[in-house]
């Protein structure tokens, strides 16, 4: 039972007391004016009052001390504890013992409200935390409800982590607690499933404050972790706080299981691992290739150079054919590590102001093989505002729109490249006289292995190049866009950058 | 040293790579010695001063970046590094631990023998106290700090002068961005690219005949500038 003495405290004794008085003050003013019966009954209102407010000590205080009053002020012989008259005697000895009695009732009703009162909230808590359950769609739904539900149950700061995710550490964080570093450890090892689900450990932080950590379900590490600050807690409440823990977690468990999380979250986590595997794959074939690549590039270009070659023009012509595939091979290579790069969002540009010529010119020089024998047509504005980019991503992006125009146009007809100004932004296009596009392709253009049905059994490629200029653009807060006036009458391909402020402006620095 | 055939240390650890750079190199009248890994490079450099070094930052003992570290501390030799793409950043470290230049990987002959001749050059040019580059219609009188246009000079402002002037010691390599804004504008301004593009700008004005392509004062993206050497012909590979 909870109706102890604490409730009122100190406080509570000494607001009882001063209740004691002020009646005994009240009565000794009517006494004055009237003729007045035996009075201590009077003193049960303090008692009641106190027991009811401020719990059983106070109640019993103020009966005592009102006992002592009567006796003192009211029963002869006044200002002595003596009392003569044997009724008067009993009288008091039955005010106390009704004023103990109905004190001890009446803080005991008030305990019971209390209680009450913290039942409804929790069932209050607790209904809204199953119909949260039941309407959760996703985990983070449920997190969120547990923690929150934690929260107000345990008063004090809750971290929950949600599944770790493979190769991040802990997961998803709900809740915004600071953590000491010694909790923040123990969640971390909890995370890399060096604990027993099954087990909860109490960590304390170092200040003597008790964290409590757990996994959310005792069965697998799948559904998260959970961090609880205990406070400076008796071992008692300590028990008390895992008791209520335990049943809120067996509840949101079940829910977790029952929506066939742990399923979705651990195929969830195959697939990530896939993804990563076929990428770690790709990226070290591809440089597993590059290798020799680079031998045989080099060998050629000497082969090439070579008087000897260069005497007998049919061994040229076939030392040309080893070069130009490589160069081909080494390509198609690029673009997969490129591809790699952006999955794992190992692109980081470093931004710098940079001239649009510059790129302009760098990704023509940098296929000049390719686009060899090719009519390239370029006019850049004069004066075109700076960019403020990482170029070479730039570069790359305006070559794979280089690259979709010359392979998707006739050899014999012309690529047109412009750099104009256009509002806020620089605009580089590629204009060919090629297969144009269907509104469907224009729509896909840029998704990630998309070919169109037209191209896929006439053309090489790999679908990778406008995703990854896409990708790119996007890193650097550009973006492309494709027009076409139709099938088979040519594509125009823009690249748009933001011009930011100072990009036109030509500062005078020339002072010494 | 033997003006006739200089003398280049080629290191990388794969041996096809140095099989085709011995070749290259031996066509072109360079004499060749190897070595596979950092260590064997520096004791090769102590043994036998080369005039050139092509270096290949993987290397399976010691970085790369460190063979140059300790090859700088008592070397001038020129310093090709064999780079791979998508690190602008490292090459411009290499570029300031005293790197001469770079190729990336995979590259062409040409280019490389285009980097090789012109840190040679420059190494040459340092020694014989030549004064005046010509590149193209331009010519750079160092010693009498003038720069000419056909045979027309060119009234350039101080800053212009000495941007020209360091690309011209340099002349065929590359230049870093860091570089040019420290020497010109000094340290302070060495994030400052802003102010080198537009100097640039007015620069080509005044010497390229086309100021959108230009021939003479080239970019190289992310990295830097390079003046270009007389008649350089660079096969730029697709990469």
């Amino acid at each position: 039972m909870r109706a102890g003495a604490s409730p009122g405290g100190w406080r509570g004794i000494v607001w009882s007391l001063g209740l004691v008085a002020l009646v005994t003050v009240a009565l000794m003013i009517l006494r004055r004016l009237f003729e007045l019966p035996p009075v201590a009954i009077t003193f049960l209102i303090p008692v009641l009052v106190s027991a009811i407010r401020w719990g059983t000590l106070a109640a019993i205080v103020s009966a005592t001390a009102g006992a002592a009053t009567s006796a003192y002020f009211f029963y002869r012989p006044f200002h002595s504890f003596h009392v003569d008259d044997p009724a008067r005697m009993l009288g008091l000895l039955l005010y106390v013992t009704v004023a103990v009695v109905a004190g001890y009732l009446a803080a005991r009703m008030r305990g019971e409200a209390a209680l009450a009162r913290k039942q409804e909230i929790e069932i209050r808590d607790l209904y809204a935390f199953s119909r949260r359950l039941a309407s959760a769609k996703a985990a983070s739904d449920i997190f969120e409800a547990i923690h929150q539900h934690l929260s107000s149950l345990v008063g004090r700061k809750v971290a929950l982590f949600g599944p770790a995710k493979p190769g991040r550490g802990a997961g998803e964080h709900f809740g915004d607690a600071e953590m000491p570093g010694r909790v923040r450890e123990a969640v971390m090892a909890a995370t890399a499933g060096e604990v027993d689900p099954a087990t909860a450990t109490v960590v304390d932080d170092g200040t003597g404050n008790l964290w409590l950590i757990r996994a959310v379900s005792p069965k697998s590490l799948d559904f998260g972790i959970v961090a609880i600050d205990l406070g400076q807690r008796s071992k008692e409440t300590e028990e008390d706080i895992r008791a209520q823990v335990d049943a809120v977690l067996a509840d949101a468990t079940t829910t977790l299981e029952h929506l066939g999380l742990a399923n979705a979250i651990s195929e969830a986590r195959m697939r990530t691992e896939t993804e990563r595997f076929r990428e770690a794959l790709i990226g070290s074939v591809s440089h597993e290739l590059r290798t020799p690549l680079a031998s045989i590039l080099g060998a050629t270009t000497v082969l090439c150079n070579a008087q000897a070659v260069q005497r007998e023009h049919r061994l040229l012509a076939l030392a040309n054919v080893v070069r130009e595939e490589a160069e081909r091979l080494n390509y198609d290579i690029q673009n997969l590590l490129d591809a790699t790069r952006i999955s794992s969002k190992g692109l980081q540009p470093k931004f710098e102001w940079a001239e649009p010529a510059d790129i302009v010119n760098t990704a023509l020089e940098r296929r000049r093989n390719r686009l060899a024998g090719r009519e390239i047509d370029v006019e850049l504005l004069d004066e075109l505002p700076l960019v403020y980019v990482d170029a070479v991503l730039i570069e790359q992006a305006l070559g794979q729109i280089l690259d979709n125009a010359a392979k998707y146009s006739s050899p014999t007809t012309s690529i047109r490249l412009a750099g104009r100004r256009d509002n806020g932004e620089v605009v580089l296009s590629v204009s060919d006289d090629g297969a144009g596009l269907t509104p469907d392709e224009r729509a896909r253009l840029g998704q990630r292995f998309f070919r169109g049905d037209r191209q896929i059994n006439n053309t090489p490629g790999s679908g990778l190049g406008l995703w990854i200029a896409n990708a790119f653009l996007a890193a650097n807060g550009g973006c492309f866009e494709a027009t076409s006036i139709g099938e088979g009458r040519g594509t125009t391909v823009s690249i748009r950058l933001p011009i930011p402020d100072g990009g036109g402006a030509s500062a005078s620095l020339d002072h010494e | 040293m033997n003006e006739l055939a200089p003398a280049v240390l080629v290191v990388d650890d794969e041996i096809q790579i140095r099989r085709f750079l011995r070749a290259g190199f031996e066509l072109e009248g360079y004499s060749v010695s190897e070595a596979e890994n950092g260590n064997e490079a520096i004791r090769a450099t102590t043994l036998r001063p080369a005039d050139l070094v092509i270096l290949d930052l993987a290397l399976p003992d010691i970085d790369g970046a460190n063979v140059l570290q300790r090859l700088r501390a008592w070397s001038t030799v020129p310093v090709i590094v064999l780079s791979v793409r998508s690190s602008e950043a490292e090459k411009v470290r290499l570029l300031e631990l005293g790197a001469d230049d770079y190729v990336v990987k995979p590259f062409g002959m040409a280019e490389l023998l285009a980097r090789a001749k012109a840190a040679l050059r420059r190494q040459a040019r340092g020694s014989s106290g030549e004064s005046a580059i010509t590149v193209d219609r331009l010519r750079i009188d160092l010693a009498a700090r003038a720069v000419f246009l056909d045979d027309e000079r060119l009234t350039l402002t101080p800053k212009e002068y000495r941007l020209l002037q360091i690309l011209a010691q340099h002349a065929g390599n590359v230049v870093t961005h860091q570089q040019l804004l420290k020497d010109v504008w000094g340290q302070p301004h060495v994030d400052d690219t802003h102010y080198l593009r537009i100097f640039v700008r007015k620069l080509r004005k005044k010497i390229e005949s086309d100021p959108n392509r230009p021939r003479i004062l080239l970019t190289e993206l992310g990295v830097g500038y390079r003046l270009a050497l007389p008649g350089e012909v660079i096969n730029r590979m697709t990469n």
